[in-house]
């Protein structure tokens, strides 16, 4: 897929313009206590609540064993919840088999039948719904058009490459046009370059659709760059809904922070007001009274983001400024990414390179954060 | 031994092992075509036994005993065994070890006690129903239990090295369970079906101990036909039908290697 795809026509007119960005209010999917296990020490949901609304590119996120695979599979009707209801388009779907709903799935092995060809791959779903060869050859041909499948069309499934075959698996899902396409980590099995590209891809094609997406996968960058929204799972609950941005930079929860990939965490030892007092020092931190009160009891933590965090000569003082020496430095081009002992424990900071002198291991500096970019986090449960 | 020596070493095995089982088959398509009906001297080429094939009523209607019991009781295995197969996949997940082995357990059970077995049984039904008197019936039965197996582990071995995604795909693109089955697991299964319906048809026509115990006066197959004759000593006609029978059977793998190189071909 390319550039150009953007530039080719559309499929069709009910394809394209099922759901226009207004209309984005509207749920396509509601979860209401959701509950799953496999068995008596192994919880799959333990009690999902969930709306994802109309022509939405949401992404359920979390590490493996986290719930996630197992709500895409509810969704699809390949699995049933334990509890729990489950509405499509407003309707009660929970007890509707897999063949009777709107929905279609993007196998993370892709799943293309081997005994057929890929037109007929393409055409599977059409067919089985009854679709007429002459109406079944059109729709194939539009997606095909649509996605840019070119010759491949014309090709056996085991001629094809691991990329190509996920073109096709997204391709024999969108012919089928469901109320929601579900893509169960379709990228993973693809090397670096080509899933950035299909990442891009995707995205695009769900924006041109306006085509509800629910994506699942572990990688945070990946939900990051593609998501409207995201669903961050861990141990079968929902830890937090949001945009990328709210989740990356006001994550909920140390497990959130954690998975987002933040490692400056720091134990909250005790608090004076909006002064908290850390291994680091004191830190000033713009929040209510209200908002800290939640996030700053016992176990709770301090975030703060590698790139926030400025370095200043050592002589500079102000709020929040402590006095560091570089104990590391790893030279990436672009940033820098340095090691830095503050107070009593170890800081890492990502200072982008604009080609200034940068401070080298061994050097006195003064590490500078602003206060609106301190995050507080309630403790983990049980620690 | 040197690299070169041990290829030679191996070649000279390669081809005494075809010689070992080649040569005996040599002998009785090259007596079969002998003028006289010595077994010790091969005196002239003549086509005199096949000609004395062609009249021998007997040995006809065998033929085509063996020819309707391998067909009938191949297709009835087709359907049983499949079942079995599909079953035993799809319910995998259970604890059916046992149920597996009991299935099995013919496969290596010796063709004598089984055909034993089944006599037995036969037997007994008839004496109590009056159903079930030995003949084609009777074998048909017999062969379909003997070769059930056979099939039920060919279509398992197949589903099992399927993506199980496969048949969620199925599903997730609109197909209720029959049309799963016709569009999905038939077209699917289908190598494994050729290939289960073709050793259950070839382990028939081979089987002589089972059919032996279950037949009856009608229902001579064409083993049965041969060890009779045989017991009146080795008539050159003997030779005629086994080189026919093994023209018949190199034909079959011919066919059947050109339909895998055609299937290869074609993916």
């Amino acid at each position: 897929m390319s550039e150009t795809s953007t530039a080719s026509a559309p499929p069709r007119q009910d394809l394209t313009n099922r759901a226009p960005a207004a209309a984005r209010s509207a749920a396509a999917i509601n979860l209401e206590g959701l509950h799953k296990r496999f068995g008596p020490d192994s919880v799959a949901l333990d009690g999902v609540d969930l709306t994802i609304h109309e022509g939405e590119f949401f992404t359920l996120l979390g590490p493996s064993g986290c719930g996630k695979t197992t709500l895409l599979r509810i969704l699809a009707g390949l699995e049933s919840p334990d509890a729990g209801r489950l509405t499509l388009g407003g309707r009660d779907i929970t007890q509707v088999p897999a063949h009777r709903r709107s929905v279609n799935t993007v196998f993370q092995s892709y799943a293309l039948f081997p005994h057929l060809s890929v037109r007929d791959n393409l055409a599977f779903g059409l067919r089985m719904q009854g679709v007429s060869k002459a109406e079944r050859d059109a729709r194939v041909a539009d997606i095909a058009r649509f996605i840019q499948l070119g010759g491949l069309i014309e090709r056996r499934v085991d001629q094809l490459s691991g990329g190509q075959r996920q073109r096709i698996a997204l391709a024999r899902a969108l012919v089928c046009e469901p109320n929601v396409l579900l893509l169960d980590e379709p990228l993973s099995a693809l090397d670096a370059g080509l899933r950035g590209q299909l990442q891009v891809e995707l995205k695009r094609v769900q924006a041109r659709l306006g085509m509800t997406f629910l994506f699942v996968t572990h990688d945070q960058q990946e939900a990051m760059v593609m998501s409207d929204r995201i669903a961050v799972l861990n141990g079968g609950s929902i830890q937090q809904v949001g945009s990328p941005k709210d989740i990356y930079e006001r994550p909920a929860n140390a497990f959130v922070a954690r998975f987002m990939g933040h490692d400056n965490l720091f134990p909250i030892l005790d608090r004076d007001g909006v002064r908290l007092n850390t291994a680091l020092g004191a830190l000033t931190v713009e929040a209510s009274e209200a908002e800290l009160s939640e996030t700053s009891g016992e176990g709770s933590l301090l975030l703060i983001r590698p790139e926030t965090i400025d370095l200043l000569p050592p002589d500079q003082a102000g709020t929040n400024c402590l006095p560091a020496r570089v104990t590391d430095c790893l030279y990436r081009g672009s940033q820098a990414e340095y090691r830095l002992d503050v107070g009593d424990a170890e800081l890492q900071a990502m200072v982008n390179n604009r080609g200034w002198q940068l401070p080298s291991v061994g050097d006195r500096v003064c590490v500078s954060v602003a206060a609106e970019d301190l995050v507080t986090l309630a403790g983990e449960a049980g620690t | 031994m040197t690299r070169h020596g041990l290829r030679r070493g191996l070649r000279v095995f390669w081809w005494l092992t075809l010689v070992f089982l080649y040569l005996p088959l040599a002998v009785v398509v090259l007596y079969s075509f002998n003028a006289s009906n010595s077994a010790a001297h091969f005196t002239g080429v003549s086509l005199r036994w096949y000609y004395r094939l062609m009249g021998n009523e007997a040995l006809l209607s065998a033929l085509g005993n063996s020819l309707l019991l391998a067909v009938v009781s191949s297709l009835i295995a087709l359907l049983l065994g499949t079942l079995i197969g599909y079953g035993m996949f799809h319910h995998r997940w259970r604890r059916l070890g046992w149920l597996v082995v009991l299935i099995y357990l013919p496969l290596v059970l010796p063709d004598i006690v089984f055909g034993i077995a089944e006599m037995a049984f036969f037997v007994q039904v008839e004496r109590l129903t009056g159903w079930l008197s030995p003949g084609l019936g009777t074998m048909i039965i017999a062969h379909v239990s003997f070769q059930i197996p056979f099939v039920a582990l060919i279509v398992y071995s197949r589903l099992v090295g399927l993506d199980p995604s496969l048949f969620e795909a199925a599903k997730d693109l609109y197909a209720s369970p029959w049309q799963r089955a016709c569009h999905f697991l038939v077209p699917t299964l289908r190598p494994a079906l050729i290939s289960g319906v073709f050793l259950s048809f070839t382990l028939s026509l081979d089987d002589f101990v089972i059919s032996f115990f279950t037949s009856g006066p009608e229902s001579a197959t064409l083993p049965i036909y041969i060890w009779g004759a045989i017991r009146k000593g080795v008539s050159p006609e003997i030779n005629a039908i086994a080189t026919l029978m093994i023209a018949a059977v190199a034909l079959v793998a011919v066919a059947s290697l050109l339909l895998g190189r055609q299937r290869a071909g074609r993916g």
